[in-house]
């Protein structure tokens, strides 16, 4: 019974708040019924918790688009990227996303957290390159060091100078530097100082890589990401993001102008061994893709609902992890206290996300709030009064208690 | 991996121990004795990123870079300190 030992101490647990009835973790949405509401155990409930930062999973070219490469190119490809799974569509959305950051090369894996993984393990040599990653970066990029093998050395998060020091203490012997940072953090909803990072990373001659999958579409001018905020995005090495979030489908995608990059093609086994993704999810991403291009109504949705969301939680006295973000998150001081204060939003009928240590960044448990610019006036006026009524309940939530 | 009479750091040693336990102390709520032998999963129960979070400490402290890979492969507060001791021997 040994290979199982493992499990009980936290099984215990998931098994018992499963038998409540009130696991964050499994919840199921039983009836989808537009991009910000969905039945939860027979309850109509505002969406809060998904990643529907520009409200595309109902997009009508994108439903369309999806439908059209169903009938032409049937449901899935059977293969992989490498071998007999590359299609015109996803060659298509490779030069779309590639004029769409401004950048050379686009290569598209399965998933975000694929193309994170494949992209590290592709491009870093465990014989001589080092790697270097933000505390906070996503279990993905550090699971790409893992398979990578390489030497991996974590900086503290969005600080410049502390990788700055850990830059400057490697041994010359070492060829290649690869730093990894997000443009946006999931947990907290923080920004990286991109900028910064681009300078320290090039002083001491390592390539940056910025994951922009939370933030792609949605920061910058015309929605490249943080680094287009930031004034960089022809100074960073890798861009990599994610086809699930703003763009309301799956897949994931790295962007370079080093022409290398192409040789992840061979040289990746997360991009060569997995299934390619199937003709419609490629063709309702990139339905998605022209309509963010077209429509920066949708980004100016968005930070309206942000603001309007983040300026009533601060009213409140939540205790807020930053500053206005498509995530705002809630810091609860204790595991039982996120339990409790998430079951009792969604009897409110709102569902939002629960993370809890060791996947957030600090010790706190936190409640995840992801704004879509399809929150309608209504779902936004449900949202504030369950959190308003949630602070009453929860002093703990609250900055002075 | 050298022992303490080994590397004749005996003195050394005991102060990264020393700084250790200072930081692992606060994340210490059962109280256990913490002693070169303790393991930090099973028996501190202080979880992987709270361990990277120390080390990050220890780092700044002593001016070095301890690769996760390095801290993934100890399990308990003695191994913790000689691998530091090992890269700082290195680095320093």
């Amino acid at each position: 019974m040994s290979l199982f030992d493992k499990f009980e101490k936290n099984a215990a647990l998931y098994n018992q708040l499963s038998a409540l009835g009130k696991n964050p973790f499994t919840v199921v949405m039983e009836e989808v019924l537009g991009p910000t509401r969905a039945s939860i155990k027979g309850r109509e409930t505002v969406l809060a918790g998904t990643h529907n930062y520009l409200g595309q999973t109902f997009e009508p070219a994108a439903i369309a688009a999806a439908k059209e490469a169903l009938d032409k190119e049937g449901t899935g490809t059977t293969g992989s990227r490498f071998a007999n799974g590359t299609f015109a569509g996803h060659t298509q959305i490779e030069r779309d996303l590639a004029a769409f950051l401004g950048m050379q090369h686009c290569v598209v894996f399965s998933t975000g957290f694929v193309a994170n993984l494949g992209a590290i393990a592709g491009l870093v040599d465990p014989s001589q390159d080092v790697v270097l990653v933000d505390a906070d970066c996503h279990a993905c990029i550090y699971d790409g060091c893992t398979l990578s093998g390489a030497e991996t050395i974590r900086f503290r998060h969005n600080d410049p100078e502390s990788l700055d020091k850990r830059l400057g203490r490697l041994d010359p012997k070492i060829k290649g530097k690869l730093v990894c940072i997000e443009g946006m953090y999931s947990m907290y909803g923080d920004t990286a100082p991109v900028k910064e990072f681009v300078e320290v990373a090039h002083k001491h001659g390592a390539h940056l890589l910025v994951d922009e999958a939370h933030s792609f579409g949605i920061y910058g001018e015309t929605g490249k990401g943080v680094s287009e905020a930031e004034g960089v995005m022809d100074q960073i090495d890798f861009y990599s993001g994610t086809f699930s979030k703003a763009l309301a489908s799956i897949g994931g995608f790295v962007a370079s102008n080093h022409p290398e990059v192409e040789y992840l093609r061979f040289s990746s086994r997360p991009y060569k061994f997995t299934a390619s993704p199937s003709p419609s999810t490629i063709a309702s991403a990139g339905a998605a893709l022209r309509n963010i291009k077209e429509t920066p109504a949708l980004r100016k949705m968005l930070w309206k609902n942000v603001g309007r969301l983040h300026a009533a939680l601060t009213q409140y006295g939540l205790r807020l992890a930053a500053g206005p973000a498509p995530v705002i998150s809630v810091l609860l001081p204790t595991r039982e206290d996120a339990f409790a204060a998430w079951n009792f939003l969604l009897d409110q009928g709102v569902y939002v996300n629960m993370a809890i240590p060791p996947g957030t960044p600090g010790k706190d448990s936190l409640l995840r709030l992801a704004v879509s610019s399809a929150h309608t006036d209504e779902d936004i006026d449900r949202l504030v009064a369950a959190y308003g009524a949630m602070a009453e309940a929860f002093p703990a939530a609250r900055v002075t208690g | 991996m050298a022992t303490m009479e080994q590397s004749g750091i005996q003195e050394d040693d005991d102060l990264v121990f020393r700084r250790i336990c200072g930081l692992l102390e606060p994340l210490n709520h059962k109280g256990v004795k913490l002693s070169r032998d303790v393991d930090l999963v099973a028996d501190l129960e202080v979880d992987s990123v709270s361990v990277l979070d120390i080390v990050m400490d220890i780092e700044d402290y002593y001016d070095i870079s301890i690769p996760v890979n390095t801290i993934s492969e100890t399990k308990t507060i003695g191994q913790l300190v000689d691998a530091i001791h090992a890269i700082k021997g290195q680095q320093g």
